[in-house]
């Protein structure tokens, strides 16, 4: 009997304990964790490891992308061989990043930006969460109901629905239109990605990002990414991120593009 | 007994807020956030008429609705422009078909962004607050005015600070470029121009936005543009993407990946073949 009741106490200290860790995260009223804040990707991901390498060369494949070994996962494109092919030929005509005309990133480019170099913001209710880039002035709000995906719609970022899974918020992300690159190495998707993200709040000040993305007419198996975001201290603030606008650089608008055109008017 | 008292003066209570909710437009009281205090403005939201054609009023013209000025101060609804700064004006509006910054895809400003032909999208929880513009995906994060501006620099759509004023949001923006145009017009401002917003809920689904502009280098006096915006209620109306930069006619733009018209001039094409 005595066994019996320390057995007891010893689950209810235990729930207790659980109980305790769970609340100490932030949380709305309606029980889900606060991803409130402004936030800044930490070293990692797959994109900041790409600057200046144009040529293609795959730094993070490297494992070069995390401290002792606790950085995020290494990109491993499995193209199939028309995708690969296509790849290496985008990389041999200098064909340019979509990025670099301001169109919008796509996800999970969308958070997977140079590391340290643009916060996101994130504004939650019991409806949607909302991520406010400074990168690309980018927005997606995400309706956090799991409705379904829209008919005859195709965008830069899809359509994105999520729902809680216990403590993680769960994005389903599809309608691409086709055109996105994952970084400026012309490493790419089609209209067939599909991307499910997770964003896990960790503590007050973190968050893990986690992406799974499919696309079976690119990719043999799913590609896997994962990085933190680390909330910024509260004085700072997002600030204007005016692509187009500052955009003087006229050789990155091609006839091809029409973009040209449009610059001489 | 008690609760017949307690029946009749809940009956009382949702009397007088009906009451209340059919007098003067001011006597509107919005819904609380779940703090309780903060005033609910959130919803997608749109203007009615064509004022982003010309704040001072236009005829129709070309398929668009006419519309009359929302220049509320001066009386006359006319802009009170400095003489040189009307000569800029004027040439503004004989280049505007080229030189307006929209058609360039470039983010509208404040206040443009308020009266455009797209809806904007309020977003709130308690001590946050943001305007997303469907438009160019522009968006505004408002901060409270306890700390002061970001001003060193100038941006499209400028630095907000806010408070409440009882019921009604008043924010303060500056840092603007002088690069953005008020309306398809030309109408102007430098970057000394100093806006004071607010907005206020005069019904359930109507937002009163304001704007007092004050710019001594382009007006002689501040003066003030009032219109309202009204909450779009379509069942699952959202923001869409607006990639403005896609090609010469947007025809990219939401077509389906295998569209004959995607094909034209795409990379894709060779992927794909």
């Amino acid at each position: 009997m005595i066994r019996r009741c320390l057995r007891v106490v010893a689950v209810f200290v235990t729930a207790t304990l659980c109980v305790l860790a769970q609340s100490a995260l932030p949380r709305l009223p309606d029980g889900h964790p606060d991803l409130q804040g402004l936030w800044m990707k930490s070293a990692g991901g797959f994109q900041g490891l790409f600057i200046g390498s144009l040529d293609g060369t795959n730094f993070a494949a490297g494992g070069r992308g995390g401290r002792g070994g606790r950085g995020p996962v290494a990109p491993q494109y499995p193209y199939t061989p028309e995708a690969a092919a296509e790849r290496a030929d985008r990389l041999r005509r200098g064909y340019e990043d979509p990025e670099a005309h301001c169109h919008l990133p796509g996800v999970p480019r969308a958070l997977d930006q140079p590391g340290g170099l643009y916060p996101v913001q994130i504004i939650q209710d019991e409806k949607s969460v909302a991520l406010l880039h400074e990168a690309m002035h980018d927005v997606r709000i995400i309706p956090t109901d799991n409705s379904a995906h829209p008919r005859n719609y195709w965008a830069w970022d899809g359509d994105s629905r999520g729902r809680w899974d216990g403590d993680t918020l769960v994005v389903d992300v599809s309608n691409f239109n086709g055109r996105t690159w994952l970084d400026m190495a012309a490493n790419f998707v089609d209209e067939n990605e599909h991307v499910v993200e997770r964003f896990s709040v960790v503590d007050r000040d973190t968050i893990q990002y986690e992406a799974t993305i499919t696309d079976p007419t690119v990719f043999v198996r799913p590609v896997q990414m994962r990085f933190t975001l680390k909330r910024v201290p509260a004085e700072q603030q997002i600030l204007e991120y005016s692509c187009l606008e500052g955009e003087r650089s006229l050789q990155h608008y091609t006839a091809e593009d029409g973009g040209k055109k449009r610059r001489e008017q | 007994m008690r609760l017949v008292v307690a029946v009749a003066t809940l009956a009382m209570l949702t009397a007088a807020v009906g009451v209340r909710s059919q007098g003067s437009s001011q006597s509107f009281v919005p819904g609380r956030l779940w703090d309780g205090k903060t005033p609910d403005f959130r919803g997608i939201w749109q203007v009615r008429d064509t004022a982003y054609v010309n704040i001072e009023g236009h005829a129709a013209e070309r398929g668009i609705a006419a519309s009359k000025s929302i220049v509320v101060d001066p009386p006359d609804g006319k802009i009170p422009y400095k003489p040189d700064a009307l000569v800029t004006r004027q040439e503004h509006y004989r280049v505007r078909a080229t030189a307006d910054p929209s058609i360039k895809c470039y983010q509208a400003g404040v206040p443009r962004a308020t009266y455009l032909a797209t809806p904007l999208q309020i977003l709130q929880s308690p001590g946050n607050l943001a305007i997303v513009y469907q438009q160019n995906h522009a968006f505004r994060v408002f901060h409270p005015d306890t700390r002061p501006h970001f001003d060193n620099t100038d941006w499209w759509m400028g630095d907000t600070r806010y408070r409440w004023e009882g019921d009604t949001l008043v924010a303060d923006v500056v840092a603007q470029t002088d690069e953005a145009w008020l309306d398809q017009a030309g109408n102007f401002h430098s970057t000394e121009v100093h806006i004071v917003e607010r907005y206020h809920m005069t019904g359930a689904d109507t937002l009163e936005y304001e704007a007092k502009i004050e710019d001594p280098v382009v007006y002689t006096r501040p003066w003030t543009l009032r219109t309202v915006l009204y909450r779009v209620k379509e069942a699952g109306a959202r923001i869409i993407e607006d990639e403005c930069l896609e090609d010469a006619n947007g025809v990219r733009h939401h077509i389906a990946p295998t569209d004959p018209r995607n094909l034209l001039k795409s990379d894709y094409t060779r992927w794909k073949r």
